[in-house]
């Protein structure tokens, strides 16, 4: 049984059909990367599993309960949210909190949990993504690479079954990008369940489980990193790796 | 032109100007100032969070008060509450009346500077599980305050001066006071220009504190 699954997913922007049925399955401890070409509908998938956008239709298997994607009630959405983490392409650290703050402020006010319970959790995540040192600072005085970690850390910090990435280094140079790499190596090793939107070939091809090729709303390939990388038998897929490798 | 008469006069009006300046002018303008950023909060979410009928509401209160005079607006209070057995000394009312005015100017300073805090902020706090209003009371809140402050700050600068109008319903204030004092000694021009002063004493005052305030908020490290 997986953790998540989710079955037939539909989303348009007016006339636009960005999704036209996805289905995805992860395991528990699974690393999944979505690859394809800017405008696939990547973004949109990950954020219609996680209710930044309503589906038009499909279901949701979280955890053992499913939820029908453009149904699902406030607090069905609200709990799920509470399971899980997302990590964005540009950070969105909020602004007015210095890096601890952003942290615990999950924590402290969506959990209840107690200031000095939250800080020590606080301690622990920014030490895992190397943020430690910086955690008085406010988001404005950090460098891309250590929001993106920071961001890491404030997702990580609620302790959640799966952790969502939508191409969380594409706004970095290489030296940042491959800080933010690393951090997000460690925590599959760790064992943590992630879905990685992303364009880096060599970590999708290391770390993934399991790679989604999309294109143009659907899924077109799937498969483990080797049968993917070596062995493509889509020839949009071929097309698309030849471009990425020429880069 | 200034003789000793003219100077003896400026001096000993000064402390009873000041007075009402202290008494008066400055007590509205600082309670109306913030009741009416207090209200100014309340329409702005309303407008932020769409809520059907009461933002309806909103626009409506906005609508009447930027059209109409402050001074129009002083008069039906001052004419019309009674009417309505509402008697209430003019201080209160005049605080009342500045507090809707400046209300529905600062609603509309507090709604823009909320949308302008980018929809990541509200979605980051979704997705660390808070719920809508927490998000508005630590995160949307607190930036829009950051932005709006300078405008905030200026409209307050400006009641300061606008507090004269409420001479219009009996409050005595310190402009009133002045012409009482101009009255009795016929000498209107330098108790005038001394009334201009103390005001400009005020706004200078209170334009350090908006630099004092500024820089405070600043070191939220938001972006200059
Ligand atoms: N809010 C929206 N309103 C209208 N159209 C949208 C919206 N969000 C996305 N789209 C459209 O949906 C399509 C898929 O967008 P999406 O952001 O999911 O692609 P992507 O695979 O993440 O691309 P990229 O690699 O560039 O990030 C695009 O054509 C985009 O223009
Ligand atoms: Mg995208």
């Amino acid at each position: 049984m997986g953790l998540l699954e989710v079955t037939n997913v539909h989303k348009s922007f007016g006339d636009t059909q960005v999704l036209k049925g996805i289905n995805l399955k992860v395991d528990k401890g699974q690393v999944v990367s979505v690859l394809g070409p800017s405008g696939s509908g990547k973004t949109t998938l990950l954020r219609c599993i996680n209710f930044l956008e309503t589906a038009d239709e499909g279901y949701l298997n979280f955890d053992g309960n499913s939820y029908h994607l453009p149904k699902a009630s406030k607090k069905n959405i609200a709990d799920i949210r509470k399971e899980t983490g997302f990590v964005f392409q540009n950070y969105n650290l909020f602004a007015n909190k210095t890096v601890l703050k952003n942290v615990t402020l999950g924590l402290t006010s969506a959990r209840k949990i107690p200031a000095k319970e939250a800080e020590k959790k606080a301690y622990d995540t920014l030490k895992k993504v190397g943020m430690l040192e910086h955690m008085d600072k406010y988001p404005s005085q950090l460098s891309g690479g250590q929001q993106q970690r920071v961001a890491i850390a404030r997702a990580l910090a609620t302790d959640p079954k799966i952790l969502y990435f939508d191409e969380p280094t594409s706004a970095l140079d290489p030296q940042l990008t491959a800080e933010v790499l690393d951090v997000m190596r460690d925590l599959a090793k760790d064992g943590m369940t992630m879905i990685v939107v992303t364009h880096e070939m060599s970590f999708a091809r290391e770390v993934s489980s399991h790679i989604v090729f999309m294109a143009d709303g659907v899924i077109v390939e799937e498969g483990t990193p080797t049968e993917f990388f070596e062995n493509p038998k889509n020839s949009i897929t071929r097309d698309f790796l030849r471009l990425t490798s020429v880069e | 032109m200034i003789n000793e008469n003219t100077m003896e006069l400026l001096l000993s009006s000064f402390p009873k100007i000041l007075e009402y300046g202290l008494k008066v002018t400055l007590p509205l303008a600082a309670i109306a100032f913030i009741l009416s950023t207090v209200l100014a909060v309340i329409v702005a979410m309303i407008q932020y969070a769409k809520v059907p009928i009461l933002k309806q509401i909103c626009r409506f209160y906005i609508w009447i008060i930027r059209g109409t005079p402050l001074l129009v607006q002083l008069m039906v209070a001052f004419y019309g509450l009674p009417l309505f057995g509402i008697s209430i000394n003019p201080f209160l009312m005049a605080v009342i009346v500045f507090t809707i005015n400046e209300g529905a100017y600062s609603a509309e300073t507090m709604r823009a500077a909320m949308e302008a805090v980018p929809a990541g902020q509200m979605e980051a706090g979704y997705c660390v599980g808070m719920g809508y209003m927490q998000i508005i009371w630590h995160v949307i809140l607190p930036q829009a305050f950051r932005t709006a402050f300078p405008s905030l700050f200026n409209a307050l600068i400006s009641m300061v001066k606008d507090t004269s109008l409420a001479s219009s319903i009996t409050v005595v204030e310190m402009f009133t006071r002045t012409k009482q004092i101009a009255g009795q000694s016929y000498n209107y021009l330098p108790l005038y220009i001394e009334v201009a002063v103390v005001y400009l004493l005020f706004c200078t005052i209170l334009t350090y504190l908006q630099k004092r305030g500024e820089n405070f908020l600043g070191s939220y490290g938001v972006r200059k």
